[in-house]
């Protein structure tokens, strides 16, 4: 009893868990709970839940066959428990489903809209129907407890079991199809599937593990009840139960290699490969090892050789399905899938329902077969109508407790995403106001980077003028902004920018300015970038930071006059006129990097602009480091560490630093 | 009815000014791209992305829906959500979908997204502006292309035009029209000095149409349903009747140990009677 207790308490600590989850999941969608992406579209809840789901619930069919149709009576023993393990594991598949379905009010449409070249319709198809027989099948163990001791439902009662037989083979038929279905789903994947799994062969070794599956699960069951239960299986029947999962075994350890030899893959098998090496461990583990021990009549016969053989079974036929839908199945390089915590809790949830609901049936209901052995009496159900709970309360404040521990810990762990995703979307910048202001422009500085020429005077900054003040890099800081300066420094008569040095002195900016058809507002407010985003700040103002950069080809045509100036730049006419087969900025613009600038541009560097890491941290942490270095009173140390930026581990808040999401 | 129509992209030239992008989105009213993880590059196709120009080998490549003229994701949609209509474009019915996103498995270029940021979600794709060719208009994206790297008209139009170029100039292009035959064929065509393998996921699905694939094994459902429905309704009525020959026997014979031939790993006839009697007093197929 108290082992039961105890595995009540904790599958009610993860419901707990559940519960946070599913109103996380149905409240903010799949991608605030899920990893899952456009690269690994099914991940989890379909790999376990569904898929997985369905094979271990593979039991109930084998079994039918097994006691109603072949007549092994001496597996009778097993037959409710399955049925039982089966229903609530399609159950579990259901429920499972909707929680991966984006739209799971639209469970039904496979029935308003069949289209029936669709695997999937046909598996949908099928649970459904197998779910209303497994309930048909399993009905009769509800309607014998006392409680629906009624007339009608007596009359139901024995019409059921009249005609019994033409559900058990319907729940056949329909376990075939959609068993092996399940594979076929991968048909449609030839480039996609690994060719270790893929084969047309899928739906048949789908099904064919499922049986094998089947049997080694029934003799789980009977082990787990055992434990919780007390419930003893004559030892002969579970090793016959496992000399025939052995032969299914075989058989399709049989296909699976007989099938690569014959399509000429065996070879990729012993490529040394890490898909090679999944292959045999995945293969050996489902088949191989428990195949071979249940081939040994000593071992098929102790408890322990069997638990080892049908766990290793379960384990290896489970990541069969995960490596076909998820580990096999290509996806972009550099994308990976894993499982985040809630995923997997949902799983575990659904599981724990699942076991709970068993545990209750077990309790109240005539599951098990009376151990023809032991001279025990028969563990009676308890009628429903005295005691749905269990006795003494404090078990169920124990229940109670440990489902509100879940729900706590489940809702401490809640990633930021969940909680205000919006920390997830890009930050809009400040709201620009113009001032009016004098700019004290710096005419050294102005004439260091050659905007002006040595002498020139400074053309604004006497008399007031309209200042922007604008937050330039959606960093939410506000800069000062002198509009009209940068109008004359870019604008249709000045274009002093972009050829300030002596090459652009023989040019007359008025032609050129007309030829290139540009008016310098452009050079900001322009398309080039898609969507006609602004440049920021930072595509002119190197110092600064950008992950792209600002090259105008049009002005590099005119400043070079046209078609010859061509082979300035691409000088070798034969290669496609990229980026890359360029010449490097730095051949003609030697003073690219900024005087007074911190930072220190690798020489190897031929792009226009630095890297956004090493602007940043060299425009930042040198900065930082001197100030601490000299004014230790003013600063904290920590001033010049990592943490002083890249304030949270979060990953939302470390992607706010990076320009190209905060737009 | 009009002919099938297609989209042919000279990836020889393409600029990559994405004004495609750009007229893309407008059309369909899509938002800013945001990254949702670092793992998902900003600028590959997403929900709100159905057209995307990516830079490979020194070359300006269009990726989009490639709309097959046998798409598997209309084929593994369960509930028909995705049609191929006849004039070329693979559309999309929100309210037919349940979300299985199974297409997305399914297809060979890895074209669909899915809204993962939403509560509501729904398969964003290329749709190669049906509604605007309704209207008797060209697609988007191919009327926003300034250097013409995209035409659209007649798929057999466009296939001639394709190989015209190839011919034209063999050194400019690699001699392959991509979606003439893959998979079928698309409805998207592609040229290029460069290969475009890349744009499949994994490796090439070959020519043959992938819905085929899936048809080959859904189309034994009915035998399957036959032989396995027969199968199992001869076998409980030959192991049935031969369990009451072997009472009988085992009546007549009380000696003998012969039991029934289904299982004759040792057990004793009386104890295969016991539990046949078991059976009856508790099983869910005895009563009769």
């Amino acid at each position: 009893m108290s082992r039961r207790v105890a595995v009540k308490t904790v599958l009610w600590g993860v419901v707990g868990a559940l519960a946070v989850v599913t109103v996380a999941r149905f409240w903010r969608g799949l991608g605030a709970v899920t990893n899952l992406s456009d690269a690994a579209p099914w991940g989890l809840w379909v790999a376990f839940d569904v898929m997985s789901g369905v094979a271990l619930a593979a039991g109930g069919f084998t079994l039918a066959a097994t006691v109603h149709i072949f007549h092994l009576k001496r597996f009778h023993a097993f037959a409710r428990p399955a049925i039982l393990t089966a229903f609530l594991g399609y159950t579990a598949v259901v429920v499972g489903l909707l929680y991966d379905l984006g739209l799971p009010w639209h469970i039904w449409h496979p029935i308003l809209y069949p289209q029936d070249r669709s695997a999937l319709f046909e598996v949908a198809m099928c649970v459904m129907l197998y779910l209303t027989v497994l309930a048909i099948e399993f009905a009769p163990v509800v309607l014998e407890h006392s409680l629906f001791d009624r007339p009608l439902l007596r009359g139901i009662h024995r019409w059921l079991e009249k005609y019994a037989l033409v559900f058990i083979i319907a729940g056949i038929v329909l376990s075939t199809l959609h068993q092996s279905s399940l594979g076929s789903l991968f048909l449609i994947a030839p480039g996609r599937l690994n060719p270790l799994w893929y084969t047309p062969l899928l739906p048949v070794l789908y099904f064919v593990s499922a049986v094998g599956l089947g049997l080694m699960m029934v003799l789980t069951e009977s082990n787990v009840s055992a434990w919780l239960f007390g419930h003893e299986v004559p030892s002969k029947a579970r090793a016959g139960l496992g000399l025939a999962a052995a032969w299914v075994l075989l058989l399709y350890v049989a296909l699976r290699l007989g099938d690569l030899a014959l399509r000429g893959k065996l070879a990729l098998a012993f490529a040394g490969t890490g898909a090679a090496g999944l292959f045999w461990f995945e293969l050996s583990v489902t088949a191989l090892v428990p195949m071979s021990l249940c081939f040994i009549r000593p071992v098929r016969e102790s408890r322990v050789g069997l638990s080892l053989a049908s766990g290793l079974t379960i384990l290896g036929v489970v990541g069969y399905r995960f490596d076909t839908a998820i580990v096999a199945y290509a996806r972009p390089a550099g994308a990976s899938y894993f499982p985040s915590w809630m995923e997997i809790v949902v799983s575990l949830g659904i599981v724990s329902l699942a076991v709970l609901a068993f545990l209750f049936f077990t309790e109240h209901l005539h599951v098990f077969d009376e151990p023809p052995a032991a001279e025990l009496p028969p563990p009676r159900p308890q009628p429903l109508s005295h005691r749905v709970l269990p006795r003494p309360l404090g078990w169920l404040r124990g229940y109670s407790l440990a489902l509100v521990l879940g729900t706590t810990v489940a809702f401490a762990l809640l990633p930021r995403r969940v909680l205000t995703p919006d920390l997830a979307r890009p930050v809009p910048a400040l709201k620009a106001m113009a001032v009016d202001g004098w700019m004290r422009a710096r005419p050294d500085k102005l004439h260091d980077i050659g905007v002006l020429r040595p002498g020139e005077p400074v053309p604004l900054g006497a008399t007031p003028a309209a200042l922007l003040v604008l937050d330039g890099d959606r960093d939410w800081r506000r800069v000062i902004f002198p509009h009209a300066f940068h109008e004359w420094l870019v604008g249709p008569n000045g274009l002093r920018l972009r050829w300030r040095r002596g090459e652009a002195a023989s040019l007359s900016s008025t032609a050129s300015g007309e030829q290139s058809g540009r008016s310098g507002c452009a050079t900001c407010h322009h398309a080039n970038l898609p969507l006609e985003r602004n440049s920021a700040c930072a595509s002119c103002h190197r110092d600064m930071f950008s992950t792209t950069d600002l090259f105008d080809h049009q002005a590099h045509v005119v400043a070079l006059r046209g078609r010859d100036g061509c082979t300035r730049c691409h000088a070798n006419s034969a290669l496609p006129k990229t980026r890359a087969t360029s010449t490097p900025c730095l051949h003609c613009h030697k003073n690219l990097r900024l005087a007074d600038s911190y930072l220190k541009p690798k020489p190897t560097l031929t792009g226009l602009v630095p890297g956004y890491e090493q602007a940043m941290h060299g425009l930042c942490v040198e900065c930082h480091r001197r100030e601490v270095k000299e004014h230790p009173d003013r600063y904290p140390a920590q001033l010049a560490t990592c943490a002083t930026c890249h304030r949270a581990p979060e990953k939302s808040l470390m992607q706010r630093l990076e320009p190209y999401a905060a737009r | 009815m009009t002919k099938p129509q297609a989209i042919l992209t000279d990836a020889t030239k393409c600029i990559g000014c994405e004004k495609c992008v750009d007229a893309c989105k407008r059309e369909n009213h899509l938002p800013d791209d945001l990254s949702r993880s670092w793992k998902v590059r900003i600028d590959s196709l997403s929900s709100t992305r159905f057209t995307t120009v990516v830079r490979h080998d020194g070359e300006y490549v269009r990726e989009q829906c490639r709309h097959c003229v046998q798409p598997a994701c209309v084929s593994a949609c369960p509930v028909g959500a995705l049609q191929k209509r006849s004039d070329g474009p693979v559309v999309y019915d929100s309210d037919r979908c349940m979300g299985c996103r199974y297409c997305m498995m399914a297809c060979p270029f890895g074209v669909p997204r899915y809204e993962w940021e939403k509560a509501v979600p729904h398969i964003k794709k290329c749709t190669m502006c049906a509604p605007r060719l309704d209207r008797g208009l060209q697609p988007a994206c191919v009327e926003a292309c300034p250097t013409h790297a995209t035409i659209f008209g007649d798929r057999d139009e466009l296939l001639a035009e394709a190989h015209r170029r190839l011919r034209a100039s063999p050194e400019r292009y690699l001699q392959t029209v991509y979606g003439e035959n893959d998979v079928g064929g698309t409805s998207v065509l592609l040229i290029a000095g460069v290969p475009l393998d890349f744009l499949n996921r994994g490796r090439a699905p070959g020519d043959r149409p992938l819905p085929s694939r899936t048809w080959a094994a859904l189309s034994k459902v009915p035998t399957i349903v036959l032989a396995v429905g027969g199968l199992a309704a001869g076998t409980w009525w030959i192991t049935r009747r031969r369990m009451k020959l072997a009472e009988m026997n085992a009546e007549a014979l009380p000696d003998s140990a012969s039991g029934t031939e289904a299982h004759p790993s040792g057990d004793g006839a009386p104890q295969d009677s016991r539990e046949a009697v078991q059976d009856k007093g508790s099983g869910s197929g005895g009563h009769r």
